[in-house]
């Protein structure tokens, strides 16, 4: 047993080769554990010099877009309150929740799309999510108009699931 | 002694990797080992792409304090996903069932979800509840800060528990008090 501190008992000659630090860069992304979000294939377009590009000006994919999507969402409020305050809603009320409610998933799901497979680092997973996007979305529109015309309504088997 | 080679040989094997053209005073050094290249723009450029390629990425999600923000902001976007999916599963569903064989109709649901017991009619409430009235009321949030108000930190953290809070009594109504 000692009275000096261990801290003091280090070697007094200090190892002559110390080796290279690792590179730190490794510690988180790289881990499996950690690696919740892999970075995508890295994808250089032009030199280091090239300002950025400008993408084209249109305002179908600018600003009405954005208030496009505002208009579903908003329009969603009272189309989701309307059945809990009347207990049920006309057919084409109904329907245009329905409708409002693909559509508002819809834009959801290009925005997912966009943000997870960018087109820059994923070009073919990009625009084949997005064909089979707007194929899901024709289908499951025609399933809506199947689902209003045969069975009773979205707000009423809603209602009817819920309470069973 | 050692360091200094060690130095050279680095810069040795780097300036091979790289090629970059370096100044060489011959007058004042010589430097046999370091060598140069000839390259054209085309293997210079692929040379910068392959090299670029290698650049550190940021860290991610792990590296962040959890906040509220954050938090709330990843909730959204899941039980969004969660609800649209399951949209998307059932209009597909319905549409496929009369080939299949499925019977999706209401009345067959209906019938299903009143054969279940009370615990599995809640945990499939709940799983359906929780994520629909957080989206709603975080939808709300959300275009309240498109009119420019609650748009600081006061604010999103003032309407992110006014969010937790009002999931927590919404859905918890539609699952016990419906």
């Amino acid at each position: 047993m000692s009275f000096i501190r261990p801290t003091l008992l280090r070697p007094v000659v200090a190892p002559r080769f110390v080796a290279a630090p690792r590179t730190a860069i490794a510690a988180f992304h790289a881990t499996p554990k950690h690696n919740i979000m892999p970075a995508g294939p890295q994808v250089i377009d032009g030199t280091i010099n090239d300002p950025a590009p400008v993408p084209e000006q249109n305002s179908k994919h600018g600003a009405y877009h954005w208030s496009f999507e505002r208009l579903l969402s908003v329009g969603l409020i009272p189309l989701t309150i309307a059945p809990f305050a009347a207990g049920s809603v006309h057919p084409v009320l109904d329907a245009t929740l329905g409708a409002t409610l693909v559509l508002h998933s819809h834009i959801g799901f290009q925005a997912c799309i966009a943000d997870y497979f960018p087109m820059r680092n994923w070009p073919t997973l990009h625009k084949g999510s997005k064909i089979l996007l707007n194929i899901g979305t024709a289908i499951v529109l025609y399933g809506l108009y199947e689902f209003e015309t045969n069975d009773v309504g979205i707000t009423e088997a809603v209602k009817r699931v819920w309470t069973a | 002694m050692l360091a200094r080679t060690a130095a050279l040989r680095l810069a040795t094997s780097a300036s091979a990797r790289t090629t970059v053209p370096r100044a060489v005073f011959a007058a004042t050094q010589t430097r046999s080992t370091a060598t140069t290249t000839k390259t054209t723009d085309a293997e210079a450029y692929s040379i910068l792409v392959a090299q670029r390629k290698q650049r550190p990425i940021s860290p991610h999600l792990t590296i962040y304090q959890p906040q509220l923000t954050w938090y709330m902001s990843s909730l959204n976007r899941i039980t969004g996903v969660a609800l649209a999916a399951s949209v998307y599963l059932y209009g597909i569903g319905y549409v496929i069932a009369p080939y299949a064989g499925l019977h999706l109709e209401s009345a067959s649901l209906a019938a299903g979800m009143a054969a279940l017991p009370i615990a599995a009619k809640i945990a499939i409430k709940s799983a359906i509840a929780s994520p629909f009235v957080y989206h709603a009321f975080n939808g709300v949030r959300h275009l309240t800060w498109d009119t420019a108000r609650e748009l600081s930190i006061k604010g999103v953290y003032r309407t992110g528990y006014a969010v937790i809070a009002l999931t927590t009594v919404g859905a918890g109504y539609l699952i016990f008090g419906v």
